[in-house]
C-alpha cells in the first residue's frame, strides 16, 4: 500500500478511538438507562420540595380559622370547588436555592422563618373571583364592585374566612341579665324612651323589643365614646355591664309598638329603597342577625337622624357607612317612613 | 517555483480538510453504533429498575389532564401558584401555564384573545408579577366569552423531545415531558418545536422550561400546584391507569377534545367546553 494511504488509515483510526474514549468519557453513566436521557434526572427532578401544603396543614395551629372555613361557602368540597387557604395566604413551604440547577428536598416551613401575607387589601383579593365580567360562568357568584361595596373593604361585612353573610334567623341568644332588676333600673330612662320602651315625640327612641346584644353593644358604644349623644352619653356611662344585661333582659322581652307617626305614602316610596336594607334589617324591620339593630318601632325622626349621623360620620358603623353614602336626601326620608310604618308581629 | 509552491499548499489543505471530514464522519458513524438502537433502549427499560424516587414505581402510573372551560373564572391563581412552586421568573411572560380569554363581541366573526400578558390586564393588576384579567369588555356588547386555561399537553410523540440535540428533555415512562436542565444546552429548537407555545427561555439560567405536572409533587402523591390551587375545580388531573381517578372520570363522562389534533403530536390535556376557534 501506498505510504499515503496507510497514514490516511492510522489517522483515521486514531481519530475514530479518540472519539469512542471521549464519548465514554462525556457521556455521563445513567444516560441510555431508560432511553436517550440521563436516567438519574428522573429522580432528580422528582426530588423537589413541595412548596403548597394544602388547607390540612394549618389545621392543627389555626383550629379556629380553620373550623370557620371549613363550614364556610369557600370549602364547599362536595361540588369541587374550595378555596384554600394558601389561595389568599401564599404558600406555606419555601424551597432553598443554592444554586441553578440544583434540585433541593430542603426549606423552610411557615411558621418557621416563613410569614406569610395577611391580604389587607381585600377587595384586590376578592374581586379576582367575584367581579362580574363575561366569560365568569353564571354559577360563579359575582357582584359590580362600584354598586355593591361603594369603597368599602369586603371585610367590613363579609368574614374572609366564611364570607356568607348569617342572613339565616338565629336562635335569641341566651340573656344574662335579669328583666325585673332591669325595670326598677329603667325607670331613670322613661323621661326619654317612654314607658314602656315605646317613644312617642320623645328625644330617645323607642326601645321595646329591642335586639338584647344589640341593645348591650349600643350602651358600650355611649360608655366608650364610640357613639356620642349629649343626652344619651352621660346615662351610659354611668351603667355597668351588669346594668346593660339587665337593661337588655327588660328592654327586649317588652312589646315593640308601631312609630305612630307613620306617613304613609313616603313609606310606599321608601320600599324600594328599603331593598339595600333587607338582607339586614329584614323586611318588616326585624334584623336576621341578633347582633344588628331591628329598625321596627322606631319614629321616622329617629331613623332619619341615625342615617345622617352614619352619613355624616359622627357615627361609627362600618357596615352601614357604606350603604348610606348611596342614599339621596329623599330616599333617607322615605326609607326611613317605610320603616317606621312597619308594623310590630 | 512560486506556482509550485502554491499547488502543494492547496493539496495539503484538501488533504486536511478531507482528513477531518472522514474523521468527523468516522466518529459519528462509531458513535451511533455504539448507541443503543431506541428499540433497545425500550426493551431494556422494561427490564431496569425503576428511578430512584422514594414510594414511587413509575411503571404503575399513567398521569392525564383535563380541563373544563365552563367552569373556570379566570382569577388567574393557576398561573400565580406554578409560578411560585416551580420558581419560574417573575415577570408577565414567563410561564408554564396561562389562562386565555375568548370574547366573541356581537357581529364580530373571530374571537378576540387575551391573556395575562396582555398589556391591558398587566394594567390592571398594577404590576407584572400580579396576575387579573381586566373587566375590559363592560361596556361592549359580548355575544359569548370564555376563559381557557392553557399549559404543556405532555404530548404521547411529542415534537419537542424529537428535536432536542442532547437529550435534554424526554418523555418519562409515567407519561410527563421533562427537562433535564443540567444537559439542555439552551439552543432553543425544542421552543419553535411546539405546536403549543408550551415552552418558555429562561434568560436567568440560560435554559428552556416547562411545565412538568409538577413531577415533584405528583410522584409523592400531591396534585400539581394548579390543580391544587383551582377554587372551581376547572382542572383535573389524575392516573388514567385507575378507572375511578378524576381523570378517568372526566374523560369517560365528557365529550372531550384536545388541541391541534392535526399536529399528530396526540396530547394529554382533555378539554371540555371550549370551540373550534381555541387551538
Ligand atoms: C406549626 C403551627 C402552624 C401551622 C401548621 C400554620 N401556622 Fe400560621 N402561624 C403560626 C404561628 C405561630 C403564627 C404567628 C407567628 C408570627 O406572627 O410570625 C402564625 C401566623 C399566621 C398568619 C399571620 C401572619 C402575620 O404576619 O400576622 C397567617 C395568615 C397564617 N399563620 C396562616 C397560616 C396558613 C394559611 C397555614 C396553612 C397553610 C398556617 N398558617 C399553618 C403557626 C402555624
Ligand atoms: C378568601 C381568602 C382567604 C382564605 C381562603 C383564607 N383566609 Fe385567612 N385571612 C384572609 C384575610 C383577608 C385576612 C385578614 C383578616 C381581616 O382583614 O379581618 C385573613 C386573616 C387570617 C389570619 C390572621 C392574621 C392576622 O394576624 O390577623 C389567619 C391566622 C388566617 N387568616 C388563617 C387562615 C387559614 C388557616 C385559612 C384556611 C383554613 C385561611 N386563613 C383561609 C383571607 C383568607
Ligand atoms: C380564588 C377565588 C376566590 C377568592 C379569592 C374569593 N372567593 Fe368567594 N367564592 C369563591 C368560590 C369558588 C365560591 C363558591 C361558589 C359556589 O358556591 O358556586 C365563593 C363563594 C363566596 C360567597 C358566597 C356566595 C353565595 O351566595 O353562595 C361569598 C359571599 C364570597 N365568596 C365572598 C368572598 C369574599 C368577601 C372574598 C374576599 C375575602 C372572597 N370571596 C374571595 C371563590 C373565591
Ligand atoms: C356593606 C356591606 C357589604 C360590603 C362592603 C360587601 N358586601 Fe358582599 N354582600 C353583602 C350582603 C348584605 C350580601 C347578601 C345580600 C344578597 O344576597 O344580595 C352580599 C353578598 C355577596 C356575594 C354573593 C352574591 C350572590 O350573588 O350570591 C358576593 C360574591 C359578595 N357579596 C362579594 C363581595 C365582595 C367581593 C366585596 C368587596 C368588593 C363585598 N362583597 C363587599 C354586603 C356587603
Ligand atoms: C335625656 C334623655 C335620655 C335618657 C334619660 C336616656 N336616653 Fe337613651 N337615648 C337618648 C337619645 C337622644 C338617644 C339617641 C342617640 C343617638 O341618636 O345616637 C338614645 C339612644 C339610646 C340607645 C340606642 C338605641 C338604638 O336603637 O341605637 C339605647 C340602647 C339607650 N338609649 C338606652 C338607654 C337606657 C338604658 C337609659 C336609661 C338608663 C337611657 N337610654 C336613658 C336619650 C336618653
Ligand atoms: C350589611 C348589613 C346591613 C345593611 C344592608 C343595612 N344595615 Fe343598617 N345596620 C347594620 C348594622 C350592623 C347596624 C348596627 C351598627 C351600629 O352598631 O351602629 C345597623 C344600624 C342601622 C340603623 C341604626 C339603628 C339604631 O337602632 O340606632 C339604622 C337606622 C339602619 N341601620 C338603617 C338601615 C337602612 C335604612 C338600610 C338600607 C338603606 C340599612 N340599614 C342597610 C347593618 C346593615
Amino acid at each position: 500500500m501506498p505510504r499515503h494511504i496507510v497514514r490516511l488509515v492510522l489517522l483515521m483510526v486514531a481519530i475514530g478511538a479518540v472519539g469512542y474514549v471521549a464519548k465514554i468519557f462525556f457521556t455521563a453513566d445513567s444516560f441510555y438507562e431508560y432511553g436517550h436521557y440521563r436516567g438519574k434526572s428522573v429522580a432528580e427532578i422528582a426530588s423537589d420540595k413541595p412548596k403548597y401544603k394544602g388547607s390540612e396543614y394549618c389545621e392543627s395551629c389555626h383550629a379556629e380559622r380553620f373550623a370557620e372555613w371549613s363550614k364556610g361557602v369557600h370549602n364547599k368540597s362536595d361540588i369541587g370547588k374550595v378555596v384554600k387557604c394558601e389561595v389568599c395566604h401564599g404558600a406555606a413551604g419555601e424551597r432553598d436555592v443554592r444554586g441553578m440547577f440544583e434540585h433541593l428536598a430542603t426549606g423552610v416551613d411557615h411558621p418557621n422563618k416563613l410569614k406569610l401575607v395577611v391580604p389587607t387589601d381585600a377587595r384586590k383579593l376578592c374581586t379576582l373571583c367575584h367581579e362580574k365580567m363575561p366569560g365568569r360562568p353564571a354559577q360563579q357568584p359575582q357582584i359590580v364592585v362600584a354598586s355593591h361595596a361603594g369603597t368599602q373593604q369586603c371585610t367590613v361585612c363579609h368574614n374572609p374566612h366564611s364570607p356568607k353573610l348569617n342572613l339565616v334567623s338565629t336562635a335569641p341568644t341566651p340573656i344574662r341579665g335579669d328583666a325585673a332588676r332591669g325595670k326598677a333600673k329603667a325607670a331613670a330612662c322613661v323621661g326619654c324612651h317612654g314607658a314602656e320602651g315605646v317613644s312617642v315625640n320623645l328625644p330617645g327612641p323607642s326601645l321595646a323589643g329591642q335586639n338584647a346584644a344589640y341593645f348591650i353593644a349600643a350602651l358600650k358604644a355611649y360608655g366608650t365614646g364610640a357613639r356620642d349623644n349629649p343626652m344619651m352619653s352621660a346615662f351610659a356611662k354611668g351603667a355597668s355591664d351588669d346594668d346593660a344585661q339587665d337593661l337588655a333582659a327588660y328592654f327586649a322581652a317588652l312589646k315593640c309598638q308601631s312609630s305612630l307617626t307613620a306617613e304613609k305614602q313616603a313609606a310606599a316610596a321608601g320600599r324600594a329603597t328599603a331593598s339595600k336594607c333587607i338582607a339586614c334589617h329584614g323586611a318588616d324591620g326585624v334584623s336576621s342577625n341578633r347582633a344588628w339593630p331591628n329598625l321596627v318601632g322606631h319614629s321616622k325622626d329617629y331613623l332619619v337622624a341615625a342615617l345622617r349621623a352614619y352619613k355624616s360620620g359622627s357615627r361609627k358603623g362600618n357596615m352601614m357607612a357604606g350603604i348610606v353614602k348611596t342614599l339621596s336626601d329623599a330616599e333617607t326620608e322615605n326609607v326611613a317612613a317605610y320603616y317606621a310604618g312597619a308594623s310590630c308581629k | 517555483m512560486e506556482e509550485n509552491e502554491l499547488e502543494q499548499q492547496d493539496r495539503r489543505d484538501f488533504l486536511s480538510c478531507l482528513g477531518s471530514a472522514l474523521a468527523c464522519g468516522a466518529a459519528a458513524v462509531a458513535a451511533s453504533a455504539l448507541a443503543p438502537p431506541a428499540t433497545a433502549a425500550t426493551a431494556a427499560t422494561a427490564g431496569a429498575k425503576p428511578p430512584a424516587i422514594p414510594g414511587y414505581d413509575w411503571s404503575k402510573h399513567r398521569w392525564g389532564y383535563g380541563v373544563d372551560a365552563t367552569k373556570c373564572i379566570g382569577c388567574l391563581r393557576c398561573v400565580e401558584a406554578c409560578k411560585k412552586e416551580n420558581n419560574v421568573l417573575g415577570d408577565a411572560h414567563h410561564f408554564r401555564t396561562w389562562v386565555e380569554r375568548y370574547v366573541y363581541l356581537e357581529g364580530e366573526e373571530t374571537a378576540r384573545i387575551d391573556s395575562h400578558a396582555d398589556p391591558v390586564n398587566i394594567a390592571a393588576s398594577g404590576s407584572e408579577g400580579e396576575y387579573r384579567f381586566a373587566d375590559r369588555y363592560k361596556d361592549a356588547k359580548v355575544e359569548k366569552a370564555f376563559f381557557v386555561p392553557k399549559l404543556c399537553n405532555h404530548c404521547t410523540h411529542p415534537a419537542c423531545v424529537q428535536v432536542c440535540p442532547t437529550g435534554a428533555t424526554y418523555k418519562t415512562e409515567d407519561g410527563v415531558v421533562v427537562i433535564d436542565h443540567t444537559y439542555c444546552i439552551g439552543c432553543q429548537y425544542c421552543v419553535q418545536a411546539c405546536p403549543y407555545g408550551a415552552r418558555y427561555f429562561d434568560e436567568r439560567r440560560n435554559v428552556t422550561d416547562k411545565c412538568t405536572w409538577c413531577y415533584h409533587r405528583i410522584t409523592k402523591g400531591l396534585q400539581p400546584a394548579c390543580v391544587e390551587v383551582c377554587p372551581v375545580g376547572a382542572r383535573i388531573f389524575g392516573d388514567l391507569n385507575d378507572k375511578q381517578s378524576p381523570i378517568s372520570q372526566f374523560v369517560k363522562n365528557n365529550q372531550v377534545q384536545v388541541l391541534r389534533r392535526e399536529s399528530g403530536n396526540a396530547p394529554n390535556v382533555f378539554y371540555v367546553g371550549i370551540d373550534k376557534e381555541v387551538i
